[in-house]
C-alpha cells in the first residue's frame, strides 16, 4: 500500500492532501496509509474516506502519532 | 510508550507531564488567589476553555472552512449547539438587568456593537486571516498548549495586525465605528421574540448544514470508541477515563460546554472574548517605548473585545483568562498523549500562519472581536452585529479555502 506522511501539517492540510492522494490512486490500488501527529485530522478524515468509498482504521502508536489505513471497498 | 516513576508506580511520561501541569495550575491558583483582582477566577475559566477546547478538538475556523473545503459541517454543527445553549443563558441574564427592553437602555457588558462597514471589512479578513492561519484567536491559544509552533507565529501575527488598528483606530472610529448604531433585537421585539427569531435562525443554519453535507454525499461518523468495557468495575472506570482524557469528545458535547462556560462567565462578569487583551498587551508595550498610538476615540466606552490601551500595569485578570487556555490545552493535551512540539515542514506555513495572523488581528480589532467577541458571544447578546459579523465570517473563509484550495 502506498504511504503518505503527512506530519508536521495541520488542518486543513491532512485532509486535503489524503483526498488527493485517495483521488490518485488507481482502481488496482488496494488503499492507503497515511502518517499524522495532528488529533483533529482522526475526526475528519475518516468521513472524507468513506465519501469516496475506503473504509478507515486507526493505530494508536503509545506517542502523538497515529496511523489511518485506509482501504478500498469492494 | 515511555514510562517514568512517580511514587513508586510507573504511569506512561505523558500522564506524568500532565501530573505536573495540573500541579502547576493548582500552584498558580494559590499563589494568584490572595492576590485578588478576580485573577484566581479567570485562570480557571481559562483553564477550563482550554481543557473543552482540546478534548473536543473544537475549532471555529474548520466550523467555517470545512463547510466549504470539504462540504463537512461537523464543526458547525458544534458551534450552533453552543449558540443553543449560550442563547437562553445569555437571556437570563440580560433580562434580569433590563426587564423593560423597550426604554433604550442596554445590557452594559453583553456584546451588542456598534454595526457599520467595519463590521463588514473585519468579518471578512478575519475570516479569511483564519484559514489561512490555520486556526483562530481562540484555536491558535489552544493549539499554542498543543505544541503548535505554527500557532505561536499566528497570535504573533494577531498583535502586529491589532497595533495596526491602534495607529488606524480614530480614522475606522470616525467614519463607521463611532457612527455605527448598536442593534439590540429585544429593544424592539421583546426578550421572548428575540430568542424565538434566534432559535428558528439557529435551526435554519443546521437544517442548511445538514442538507449541504447531504447534498455532497457525507454521511457523519461517530469516532470509533474503545471496546465495551463489560461489568468488570476496574474495566469500566478505565473505558470512562479513555473516554474523558483520551478519545476526542463528540463535537455537540465540546459547543454545549463552551456555551455554558461562556453563559458562566457572564453570569459572573462578562461574555468570553479577549481580543481587548491581546491588544492590552502590544498597545501598552508600544506606550512603553514611546511609540504608543496615543488616544483610543471612544474605545473604553464599548463592552466587548474593544481595542484597550494597557495603561494598568501588566497584571489584569483578562491576562489570567489567556494563560489559562493555553495551560489548560496543555494539561489536557499530556493526559491524552497528544502534546508534542510541532514545527512545520514547509517553512511557507510559518508565513502563511504570519500572514493569516496579522490579518486575523487587523480584522477582530476593527470588527470588534474575534469568532469569539464578536460572534460565539455576540449572537447569545442578541445584536445584530453578531449575525452580521458571522456571515462576512463565511465569506472571508469561503476566501480563504479558495486560495488553499489551490
Amino acid at each position: 500500500m502506498q504511504r503518505l506522511d503527512v506530519r508536521g501539517e495541520i488542518c486543513p492540510y491532512p485532509m486535503l492532501r489524503t483526498v488527493q492522494a485517495l483521488r490518485k490512486l488507481t482502481p488496482r490500488d488496494e488503499g492507503l496509509v497515511v502518517v499524522t501527529d495532528h488529533a483533529p485530522c482522526l475526526e475528519t478524515i475518516p468521513p472524507q474516506a468513506t465519501r469516496l468509498g475506503f473504509s478507515t482504521t486507526i493505530t494508536e502508536t503509545g506517542t502523538p502519532e497515529w496511523t489511518l489505513t485506509l482501504v478500498r471497498e469492494r | 510508550m515511555r514510562h517514568v516513576m512517580v511514587l513508586g508506580y510507573q504511569v506512561p511520561r505523558h500522564t506524568a507531564l500532565g501530573i505536573i501541569g495540573s500541579l502547576g495550575a493548582i500552584a498558580a491558583l494559590v499563589v494568584l488567589a490572595p492576590l485578588g483582582g478576580d485573577f484566581a477566577r479567570f485562570w480557571v475559566f481559562g483553564l477550563a476553555f482550554g481543557i473543552v477546547l482540546q478534548r473536543s478538538r473544537f475549532c471555529f475556523t474548520s466550523a467555517f472552512r470545512d463547510l466549504f473545503l470539504l462540504q463537512d459541517g461537523r464543526g458547525m454543527r458544534g458551534v450552533l449547539a453552543g449558540l443553543a445553549i449560550a442563547t437562553p443563558g445569555f437571556a437570563i441574564v440580560m433580562s434580569n438587568q433590563i426587564p423593560n427592553p423597550t426604554l433604550g437602555m442596554l445590557p452594559p457588558d453583553a456584546n451588542i456593537l456598534p454595526l457599520g462597514i467595519h463590521t463588514v471589512v473585519g468579518g471578512v479578513i478575519f475570516g479569511l486571516g483564519m484559514v489561512l492561519a490555520g486556526g483562530c484567536a481562540s484555536g491558535s491559544i489552544s493549539r499554542m498548549g498543543e505544541g503548535y509552533v505554527a500557532s505561536w507565529v499566528a497570535l504573533g501575527g494577531m498583535l502586529i495586525g491589532l497595533l495596526g488598528v491602534a495607529y488606524t483606530w480614530n480614522w475606522w472610529w470616525d467614519i463607521s465605528i463611532g457612527r455605527g448604531a448598536r442593534i439590540w433585537l429585544p429593544a424592539y421585539i421583546g426578550h421572548g421574540a428575540s430568542i424565538a427569531v434566534t432559535f428558528a435562525a439557529l435551526a435554519g443554519m443546521y437544517l442548511a448544514t445538514v442538507w449541504w453535507e447531504s447534498r455532497s454525499g457525507l454521511a457523519p461518523q461517530p469516532p470509533a470508541l474503545p471496546a465495551a468495557p463489560g461489568v468488570d468495575m476496574t474495566a469500566r472506570l478505565r473505558h470512562v477515563v479513555q473516554l474523558v482524557f483520551v478519545r476526542g469528545w463528540p463535537i455537540a458535547i465540546g459547543g454545549a460546554a463552551l456555551g455554558l462556560l461562556n453563559v458562566l462567565l457572564y453570569a459572573g462578569a462578562h461574555p468570553w472574548g479577549f481580543t481587548g487583551e491581546l491588544s492590552r498587551w502590544v498597545i501598552g508595550a508600544a506606550t512603553a517605548l514611546q511609540i504608543g498610538p496615543g488616544t483610543l476615540t471612544g474605545a473604553d466606552e464599548l463592552p466587548g473585545c474593544a481595542l484597550e490601551l494597557g495603561d494598568g500595569g501588566v497584571l489584569h485578570h483578562m491576562l489570567f483568562l489567556v494563560l489559562g487556555m493555553i495551560g489548560g490545552s496543555f494539561i489536557a493535551a499530556a493526559f491524552a498523549g497528544e502534546f508534542r512540539i510541532r514545527v512545520p515542514r514547509q517553512p511557507a506555513r510559518q508565513l502563511q500562519a504570519l500572514g493569516g495572523g496579522i490579518a486575523m488581528g487587523y480584522g477582530a480589532g476593527i470588527g470588534l472581536g474575534c469568532t469569539i467577541g464578536a460572534f460565539f458571544s455576540a449572537i447569545p447578546s442578541l445584536g445584530l452585529n453578531g449575525w452580521v459579523f458571522a456571515g462576512c465570517l463565511a465569506c472571508g473563509a469561503w476566501l480563504g479555502s479558495r486560495i488553499i484550495a489551490r
